[in-house]
């Protein structure tokens, strides 16, 4: 006998979030790194700063660092988002 | 009387049970056990339990900006075993993790591999047959079982908290399967949990709380209630060294052997909560003995406290009826996370 049943997850429902508009080079662009806080990210996003400027020849990489690495990401550390061509969330342990 | 709902979920045909069971966990839709079907009739239901429309929002998850509908919350619902009685229950808990001071993508996302431990209270248990004595923290009965477990398939399907996905636990725990109890409201003279957290008398509810697993403890040579604590107290220490300094709720389960020597003493709750608050307290250089020297640096004489204050401090009533045993229940990291008390039924931004 079939069975017909619900589906239950989410179905790629994705809230109200959209994809950036892609840039086509990183070359002079200011780029944001948001850390999750975590000590151990601190030398990955060290290396990866320098590989930004040195292999992608960016202009300028802004560190911001969340004040809790469980929650979102507070409004007052985006204050200068405006000036960011790119903003690059990192999580790590 | 029953609702027509109008359901947004895709639905899947399959030739019959075990075809079922087979798609569900080749899409790890399950947790590894197998699952009841969610027909449309079931979640209806369920739907109609609760006196909700399948559009319903319970809550949305902040991180993601996730919808969680009553629709999706009574699949899950069904798919862990769920009866329609048992759902109202799990629509409170969930509600209670969306709040902002539960911090549910952290909670459920850590390394830490914390689960989410349910305490009930109210008619709600009786009515559901709850068994809150023998092997609380354990399979104790149908109702507890399949709330706690369809929370996590809620978590699973949902917010896509699998292993390797969204939970990143380096271990997690056994709670993670179901972490529900009732507290054995019959047998002490001690108000409800959520009663002392402000839940009204004759109301059902649930407390939840990103919680750690159950440490037991054992201490029959005594009926003072001080030295009783002090053996939690010692098991709080021992976790606040071992794992976490960081304040926040713990949660500890005391059963009728321990809870007669309080009772006989004329000690409440909120006496306990009082003594242990007082007394659970370490120094970081203590962290030294357990080979973390590294992190006490200059602040070794620094005293911790395991509770920011006694009201974070859950104190459960359950157990078998003979053993001096007790269990410790650490939170997930310090006060990240706050328990959340939310009773059955309750609705939560509503408009009126």
């Amino acid at each position: 006998m079939t069975i017909e049943f619900l589906d239950p997850t989410h179905e790629n429902a994705s809230g109200a979030f959209t994809l950036a508009p892609r840039l086509n080079t990183l070359e002079d662009a200011v780029v944001a790194v948001i850390s999750n806080g975590k000590k151990g990210t601190i030398p990955f996003f060290d290396a990866f700063e320098h590989a930004l400027k040195t292999t992608h020849k960016v202009g300028e990489v802004v560190r911001i660092t969340k004040f809790n690495y469980s929650t979102p990401v507070d409004a007052s550390l985006l204050g200068d988002a405006e000036r960011w061509h790119a903003l690059i969330a990192g999580v790590g342990d | 009387m029953t609702q027509t709902h109008i359901f947004t979920a895709k639905r899947h045909l399959v030739e019959d049970f075990n075809a079922a069971q087979e798609w569900f966990h080749s899409r790890k839709w399950s947790d590894g056990l197998p699952v009841v079907p969610p027909t449309p009739d079931l979640v209806a239901a369920c739907l109609d339990w609760a006196l909700l429309p399948a559009g319903h929002l319970i809550g949305v998850e902040p991180v993601r900006e996730r919808a969680i509908t009553a629709e999706k919350v009574a699949i899950n619902a069904v798919m862990a075993g769920c009866l329609p009685m048992h759902f109202p229950v799990v629509v409170a808990a969930i509600t209670a993790m969306l709040q902002d001071s539960f911090v549910l993508h952290g909670a459920t996302s850590s390394t830490g591999g914390c689960a989410v431990l349910i305490v009930i209270n109210g008619r709600v248990r009786r009515e559901q047959s709850m068994e809150a004595t023998f092997s609380a923290l354990g399979p104790t009965d149908r109702a507890t079982m399949v709330i706690g477990r369809a929370v996590r398939l809620v978590l699973y399907n949902f917010l896509d908290v699998r292993p390797g996905e969204v939970d990143r636990s380096t271990l997690g725990h056994p709670g993670k399967i179901s972490y529900c109890l009732s507290e054995d409201e019959e047998n002490t003279p001690w108000l409800p949990l959520a009663e002392e957290r402000g839940v009204p008398p004759h109301a059902s509810a649930v407390t939840v709380m990103a919680a750690g697993s159950p440490r037991q403890i054992l201490n029959e040579w005594t009926t003072q209630p001080e030295e009783l604590l002090d053996t939690y107290v010692a098991e709080i220490k021992a976790s606040m060294r071992h794992y976490s300094i960081w304040p926040g709720n713990y949660a500890i389960v005391v059963p009728p052997q321990l809870r007669t020597h309080f009772d006989v003493a004329g000690w409440s709750k909120a006496d306990i909560r009082e003594y242990v608050f007082a007394h659970a307290r370490i120094h970081r250089r203590e962290w030294a003995e357990c080979g973390k020297g590294a992190v006490v640096a200059e602040k070794g004489d620094r005293e911790h406290a395991a509770l920011v204050s006694p009201d974070h401090l859950l104190v459960i009533a359950a157990g078998g009826p003979a053993g001096g045993f007790g269990a410790v229940i650490p939170p997930w990291f310090g006060k990240t996370s706050q328990a959340v008390t939310m009773a059955i039924g309750a609705c939560v931004d509503c408009e009126i």
